[in-house]
């Protein structure tokens, strides 16, 4: 039995008390990130993180104000759903394009709590080792939070797969080696090039939310099995694999399912589901 | 003639769980002034369902996992797959619960009931449930009463309930 954990990588796109609150939510749910789900209470948020034996989870925006003209949920909304409950870890998002986006972080931290940072290239037009993404790379080391990148493929129909590509990242991982960078979706179908990068730099970590065909299950299978054996993850990544789920792209308690059913051994499942989650976000034991 | 619709709202807390509606469907018929007519329910969704039978535990954990061995959430691997296992664009996701929508077609989405005197018509043992296939979820129930009585007032409804 695993001790309960953190699912590092969910949007809360189909909060229903919040679409309530703020309309514009469900165009941006919708049509902008391109969910179909019915919109949920926020028990059934935290009936999915008991259904997967998780205490707590990432919750995730997204500014793409410039490359997309919106933004699924702001700083300040994420901010007021931590309000409602105590087991979301909120996350902030700004848009690199704006000259003003290390500030904007800053605040977002400083004034609303918010504990990392979410970008995503594919969404938000622009290339992970862009000069113009630095100087929001380097509020995001001086605060000590990490950033949660958008990594490999991007189903949103605007985005371009070009800017999620692994090795885009080398040279952030190489230029801020004190800031933890968590490439998500284990970033597929690049995985062999995600891993090495993990391999080399040790401020780079991956997080499980990794499904494009198939099931959980199966999905998992291939990926970490097939495509990386899994002995590399439970041996020379152990302390570099978070669990994220992608929620409400996928459920979390498939998403724990397929995890717990690779053969990790109890140790590794407790640093991927809780411990590694916790370094990240700077939590000390 | 009456005909009155209600939608209810059912939050399952499990992935698969029964849920005794009987209450909320007699609730639903004392609410509509029927005297003598019907009453039909069914879910809005395609991986959850209906059905009617013996309101006992023993009996719900039958039901569920009879269900999940027609119609698994994850076939034995290296025997058979899913065609509904893949993106589908139109909900922004991949769609890999084909066993829940079968379970729900096994398993039925409605069930109908006379109505009598005012009063939902039912066997001693028959009661009936809402079935989640893929839960938890917040779920819609329609209840629809048909049939001779008279419409009551606000105040009368809320003394039949």
């Amino acid at each position: 039995m695993r001790k309960p954990g953190i699912d590092f990588h969910t949007h809360p796109l189909l909060v229903r008390e919040m679409v309530e609150r703020y309309p514009e939510l469900a165009k941006a749910a919708r049509e902008t990130y391109f969910i179909g789900n019915n919109f949920q209470p926020l028990e059934t948020f935290h009936l999915e993180l008991d259904l997967a034996g998780l205490e707590k989870a990432v919750v995730l925006p997204m500014d793409a104000t410039t490359a997309a003209g919106a933004t699924v949920w702001t700083n300040q909304q994420i901010a007021e759903l931590c309000r409602m409950s105590a087991r979301f870890i909120g996350f902030a998002s700004v848009d690199p394009h704006q000259q003003d986006a290390p500030e904007r972080l800053k605040r977002a931290v400083r004034e609303l709590g918010l504990r990392g940072l979410k970008l995503n290239p594919p969404m938000q037009g622009f290339f992970p080792d862009d000069r113009l993404a630095y100087p929001v790379y380097e509020a995001a080391r001086d605060l000590g939070i990490p950033i949660l990148f958008h990594a490999g493929m991007s189903w949103e129909p605007g985005s371009r797969l070009q800017y999620g590509y692994p090795l885009r990242f080398e040279n952030v991982a190489a230029d801020f080696p004190k800031l933890r960078i968590v490439l998500a979706h284990l970033a597929w179908p690049w995985v062999v090039e995600a891993v090495a990068l993990a391999l080399k730099y040790p401020n780079v970590y991956l997080d499980t939310s990794a499904l494009y065909f198939d099931n959980p299950r199966d999905f998992l299978k291939f990926a970490m099995t097939h495509q990386v054996p899994l002995t590399v993850f439970e041996r020379s990544l152990r302390r570099q694999l978070v669990f994220g789920s992608n929620y409400p792209r996928v459920e979390i308690k498939n998403m724990a399912a397929a995890i717990d059913s690779l053969g990790f051994s109890e140790e590794c499942l407790d640093l991927i589901f809780r411990c590694n989650a916790e370094t990240l976000l700077g939590v000390t034991p | 003639m009456i005909v009155k619709l209600t939608r209810i709202e059912v939050q399952s807390r499990k992935d698969l769980e029964m849920i005794d509606i009987t209450g909320q469907i007699e609730s639903a018929v004392a609410a509509s002034g029927v005297r003598d007519g019907i009453a039909w329910a069914m879910t809005a969704h395609t991986s959850a369902g209906l059905l009617v039978t013996e309101g006992i535990d023993c009996l719900e954990r039958d039901v569920l996992a009879h269900l999940e061995r027609l119609a698994p959430k994850l076939p034995p691997e290296g025997t058979y797959g899913y065609w509904h296992n893949r993106y589908l664009d139109f909900d922004g996701r991949l769609g890999f619960n084909a066993g829940d929508h079968l379970k729900s077609i096994l398993g039925g989405v409605n069930c109908l009931f006379p109505v009598e005197n005012g009063k939902l018509v039912r066997g001693s043992r028959q009661r009936a449930y809402f079935v989640e296939y893929d839960g938890p979820l917040a779920r819609t129930v329609f209840i629809q009463v048909l049939g001779e009585g008279q419409a009551l007032g606000e105040g009368q409804k809320e003394q039949n309930t």
